[in-house]
């Protein structure tokens, strides 16, 4: 069989998009700027979410990329170019995550000197959460994750213009490495970066819970790029109800896995009841709070959980879109609910500081990714899985 | 009564998953395939309705998950109330794991068990092969031949179009 060719013309159906979703994201850009100048306490943790967030879907095309050439998994062959498109959003990402070390001490507790004299907890954990060192990791990760997802799209880009099997094995050796870097990175910077907000408070299954919210929403995203590229154009007649098949069980998988890791670190709490570990949930389930708690666990498992659990509504695009949108709301829930609560003690507010960053990071994920995939082929030519996938039944 | 059967055997993937979509379009009653391993696709060649496992296997769970939630809150808070950690009697949050467990078990093992039963597989049940290279590298497809409209060399033509390398009529007590 031999594989179409299908170039992106110039004036692709998607690139009508492109207008829009720059203005907005820049409008998200400049609200947090705005705010981060006139409500400091107010919008440096939005940025925060925001940054953190539109990285989530960068580093999570990464690490489903990898997965995939881990496994050896055929069936995705023909989306590839989604979640590669998506590590687009990475370099703007972690320039917004460097721009947080400005607002380090609106953010962090641990880095007032004042605080640090009179703490003898947050004396202990000084070897750790100081403001060189942190930036330092900052730094380390960030470079790291982009080196290895740029090198993931770099040997997919050539596979396309090469025979054999040269840069496929390679990007299977990248993978491994990548995998490996990833969970252990991840977590320590998860750490960092939102569990250190609340220094006296720790989570062992924090990293874990990070990464099941970032693939989550990962794989939502992937599955409305998908469906919106097939709807454009580029992926028609190549993305399948199939592809839309498997793409729904891996959602409902790593729903469920985001429950399940939720509970976990909720069991612990409650059971052992002590005041440094408790408080963390109690504040969050008093007042208001409560009802962020609660809407966290229904946007992220139990709709998507009920509604794609039918064969057919996985294969749906109407459906899975819808759930893709209802989990990437869930994403800046279960953010908002992790970061925002010492900030807002007297209950949540949800306003123009708090929308706008977060549009503008969704806007300039989609923007980035469209712009990235307009690049490429729409599909890996020369991938000796590409037939398999295009061939796919689930 | 005895059942007239058409067996027809097919050396290819592509060709038997073909040539039951012909059949199947041309209004023949397909009794079964059988091949080496599974294919995909054969099944909506066959025009097989969908499994009703999923049903069966949701049904467990649920009923393991209530039975398993109702039982704890039985033991911990009315047959025996023990008092741990200071901790209402019927504290949901401690039964959740072991609700799962049952859920999944009850579901996991129910449903094999139920696919072992709609298949007829049991214990020491001996096995009728039909054409014993079917478990090695031919395909076979099995037509009824249940009317006088059953012409045996319109289904040859039918059947050549897809490279079928034999074919012999069987019969066979019907209740297989």
């Amino acid at each position: 069989m031999s594989i179409p060719r299908l170039p992106v013309p110039e004036t692709s159906p998607q690139s009508r998009w492109l207008g829009p979703l720059r203005t907005v994201s820049i409008l998200g850009a400049l609200i947090a700027v705005v705010g981060v100048i006139a409500v400091p306490l107010r919008a440096w943790p939005n940025l925060l979410l925001a940054a953190y967030y539109l990285l989530g879907i960068g580093l999570a095309g990464a690490i489903f990329l990898a997965i995939q050439y881990v496994s050896n998994a055929g069936w995705s062959v023909a989306i590839r170019r989604v979640p590669e498109a998506m590590i687009a959003s990475l370099p703007v990402a972690s320039i917004a995550m460097l721009v947080l070390l400005f607002g380090i001490h609106d953010l962090y507790e641990w880095s007032h000197l004042d605080i640090l004299a009179v703490d003898k907890i947050l004396q202990a954990k000084r070897w750790w959460l100081n403001i060189p060192w942190f930036a330092g990791r900052m730094v380390f990760f960030l470079g790291m994750w982009l080196f290895f997802a740029f090198a993931l799209v770099r040997l997919s880009r050539r596979q396309d213009e090469h025979d054999g099997l040269e840069y496929f094995n390679r990007a299977k050796r990248y993978s491994a490495l990548f995998l490996v870097v990833v969970a252990l990175s991840l977590t320590l910077a998860s750490m960092d970066w939102i569990m250190s907000i609340e220094p006296h408070w720790y989570s062992t299954i924090f990293g874990i819970y990070n990464f099941a919210g970032l693939f989550q929403s990962g794989l939502a995203a992937i599955a409305i790029l998908a469906i919106v590229l097939r709807r454009a154009g580029p992926l028609e007649g190549i993305l399948t109800s199939e592809h839309l098949h498997d793409l729904g069980k891996l959602i409902v998988a790593f729903s469920t896995f985001w429950m399940y890791i939720w509970f976990s670190q909720y069991l612990l709490i409650w059971y052992s009841n002590i005041p440094e570990e408790a408080s963390y949930l109690v504040h969050r389930q008093e007042g208001s709070w409560a009802i962020f708690t609660v809407l966290n666990v229904v946007f992220n498992w139990v709709i998507p959980f009920v509604v794609l659990l039918p064969k057919w509504t996985k294969r749906n695009e109407g459906v899975l879109l819808k759930v893709g949108i209802i989990l990437l709301i869930g994403h800046w829930i279960d953010l908002f609910w992790m970061i925002l609560p010492p900030f807002m003690r007297n209950g949540p507010q949800v306003g123009l500081w708090e929308i706008g960053p977060v549009a503008g990071a969704v806007a300039a994920a989609a923007y980035l990714t469209l712009r990235s995939f307009a690049k490429a082929n729409p599909i890996p030519k020369n991938d000796p899985l590409i037939v398999e996938s295009l061939n796919y039944h689930s | 009564m005895t059942e007239r059967l058409l067996v027809a055997t097919f050396g290819g993937e592509r060709d038997i998953v073909d040539a039951t979509r012909a059949a199947k379009d041309a209004g023949y009653h397909i009794v079964d395939v059988y091949a080496p391993y599974a294919i995909h696709g054969l099944d909506k060649a066959m025009g097989l309705r969908p499994s009703r496992l999923p049903w069966i296997c949701f049904g467990l769970g649920l009923t393991g998950a209530i039975a398993k939630l109702w039982y704890q809150i039985w033991t911990s808070a009315t047959s025996w109330p023990v008092n741990v950690g200071g901790k209402p009697l019927s504290s949901v949050p401690a039964f959740v794991p072991v609700t799962f467990e049952i859920m999944v078990l009850f579901a996991g093992v129910g449903t094999v068990l139920a696919f072992f039963f709609v298949s007829r597989l049991r214990p020491g049940k001996h096995p009728k092969v039909l054409y014993e290279r079917v478990t090695n590298d031919k395909f076979v497809l099995v037509l009824l031949q249940n009317d006088a409209a059953f012409d045996v060399s319109n289904v040859r033509a039918l059947l050549e179009r897809f490279h079928v390398e034999r074919i012999e009529e069987r019969l066979t007590e019907a209740g297989r």
